[in-house]
């Protein structure tokens, strides 16, 4: 086999229907960018929920002295508190508990609120509910169990369980993923027919050489080989520009949106490479699959 | 060297045989004259020695292999001890002499320096020296032939098989082609030449294998074209 050979046939047929393979290339980028997206935000998904699984409480807060709620009379009191932490503390579910006063709240409510002087000033400490937050064993299995053993007890106010917050969060990206996948999916089917209609083409345009090549007795990997790595390269070129995409993507975007939803679940290099990696293996069998299929049927060895 | 045995060949779609039971065998070195109207079966007869057809029945062996048993993997195998004429010379316009006939060795692999030697041994015997670089266009019909055939040649195949090769050369221009198949001939190639020319068959007065819808009518050695065309 000699190569040079080989390299010179696959430029001279990516040069000849050069409009085919520059909307080849375009498109297999884009999709493959797409693709690429909607995996970074699944890996975001997933990312985050392990972190905050792990983490995830529920929030038990107490009456205050003004507190809206009916079942609140007045401020909860020594003995209701204690109550509500023995019932805690003696459910098997509850890996642990622990008491926030109303002066702890409020310290972590300046905390946060540090750079907002507006909201600083409209709340008194006395405002801030004083709570239990507790940390499940089994937070998906057991939060029922134990949302209803203290939803209602004398000096209860409410109880939210952080989940259902983060939920909200998990739907979006996820919401944001099928989108992009869609689109993905949809590029896809129009990079293969580009690619099998590019193969169909440069085979049309190259009849003469493969027939000769045919008569002289060359093999049909040496006949085959220039037109399926012609799709090959191309899908290459459009995965390196997909890869240029999906950096700018993860850089721009994601972590963007991490620090505007102030939680610090990134996306490691690790992730991003498998992303890459996993596109490129994509676009190469995609590539390299339907210029094979289509040589079959247009390629008569 | 090519062996049919009751070979037939029935295309699909169509009634008629476009050979029927054709028995013959042509020995290494020979020269045979494929003549008859168009139609008769020639192109089916040399199609089914490049094993481009298959027979639809009967055993063909080509180069000592039965070609029912060959792989297809191995078909290129075959073509590369087989070179091939055709009447539309089936040049490469966008290369020049030399490079038209290099393909030939460049596709299956030749090593460079392999090429280097021999290319222009074969442009020379064709009569084609100093000829190298010119583009095809440039070029005569007759000398275009000249080129087909050195790149059909270069190879150093044991069977040349020629397609009407003369049909579109002047019958003076003929002559010098027929002198160069000659040639190649004496070099211990087989050549199979089918053809309308009655003055080149009988001018050369070598076998000639006459054709008539699929079945063989005449097998002679040192034959003429004959009179009823």
């Amino acid at each position: 086999m000699r190569s040079n050979f080989v390299l010179q046939e696959i430029w001279i047929g990516l040069r000849r229907n050069l409009t085919m393979t520059v909307a080849l290339i375009v498109v297999v980028a884009i999709s493959l960018s797409l693709l690429g997206t909607g995996l970074l935000f699944y890996q975001q998904v997933n990312n985050t929920r392990t972190y905050w699984q792990s983490k995830v409480e529920i929030s038990v807060y107490l009456c205050t002295a003004n507190s809206p709620n009916h079942s609140c009379h007045g401020a909860a009191s020594q003995a209701q508190i204690a109550h509500i932490r023995q019932t805690l503390d003696s459910m098997p579910q509850v890996e642990s508990s622990t008491f926030q006063s109303q002066a702890k709240a409020y310290a972590l409510f300046k905390q946060y609120f540090a750079n907002d002087q507006s909201y600083l000033n409209t709340v008194t400490r006395n405002e801030m509910p004083p709570s239990f937050e507790v940390k499940l064993k089994d937070p998906a299995r057991d939060y029922n169990v134990v949302a209803s053993a203290v939803t209602g007890a004398p000096g209860v106010d409410s109880v939210i369980d952080e989940e259902t917050i983060l939920n909200k969060f998990y739907q979006l990206l996820g919401a944001l993923r099928n989108a992009v996948i869609i689109v993905a999916l949809i590029l896809i089917i129009a990079a293969i027919m580009l690619v099998a209609n590019t193969i169909r083409l440069s085979a049309f345009n190259r009849r003469r050489e493969t027939g000769i090549m045919r008569l002289v007795g060359a093999s049909n990997l040496y006949i085959q080989l220039p037109f399926l790595l012609e799709g090959v390269i191309a899908g290459l070129i459009g995965w390196v520009l997909a890869s240029f995409l999906l950096v700018g993507v993860k850089s721009l975007l994601l972590n963007n949106l991490q620090q505007y939803f102030s939680y610090n679940v990134g996306l490691s290099t690790t992730d991003l490479v498998e992303v890459i990696v996993l596109a490129m293996l994509v676009g190469v069998v995609l590539c390299g699959v339907t210029s094979f299929v289509t040589l079959r049927r247009y390629l008569r060895i | 060297m090519i062996n049919f045995d009751n070979v037939s060949k029935v295309y699909s779609h169509q009634n008629r045989a476009a050979l029927e039971n054709v028995s013959l065998s042509i020995d290494k070195g020979e020269f045979a004259f494929l003549v008859g109207p168009s139609g008769s079966g020639k192109s089916t007869f040399l199609r089914l020695i490049l094993k481009e057809e298959r027979p639809s029945g009967g055993r063909i062996h080509v180069a000592g292999r039965d070609l029912a048993r060959l792989s297809n993997w191995k078909v290129p195998h075959l073509r590369r001890r087989i070179g091939c004429v055709f009447q539309d010379f089936r040049l490469l316009p966008n290369k020049n002499v030399y490079q038209n006939v290099a393909f030939a060795l460049e596709v299956i692999g030749k090593p460079r320096r392999f090429i280097r030697r021999v290319v222009p041994e074969v442009i020379d015997l064709v009569g084609l020296e100093g000829k190298y670089d010119r583009m095809p266009h440039e070029l005569s019909g007759g000398e275009q032939q000249r080129v087909a055939v050195a790149r059909a040649f270069v190879n150093r195949p044991m069977i040349l098989l020629a397609d009407e090769p003369t049909g579109n050369i002047d019958p003076a221009t003929s002559i010098g082609i027929m002198k160069v198949l000659d040639r190649i001939n004496r070099t211990g190639t087989t050549v199979v030449m089918a053809t309308h020319d009655a003055a080149i068959v009988d001018s050369m007065r070598k076998r000639v294998i006459e054709l008539e819808y699929g079945k063989i009518v005449r097998d002679q050695f040192r034959g003429i074209y004959g009179q009823s065309y």
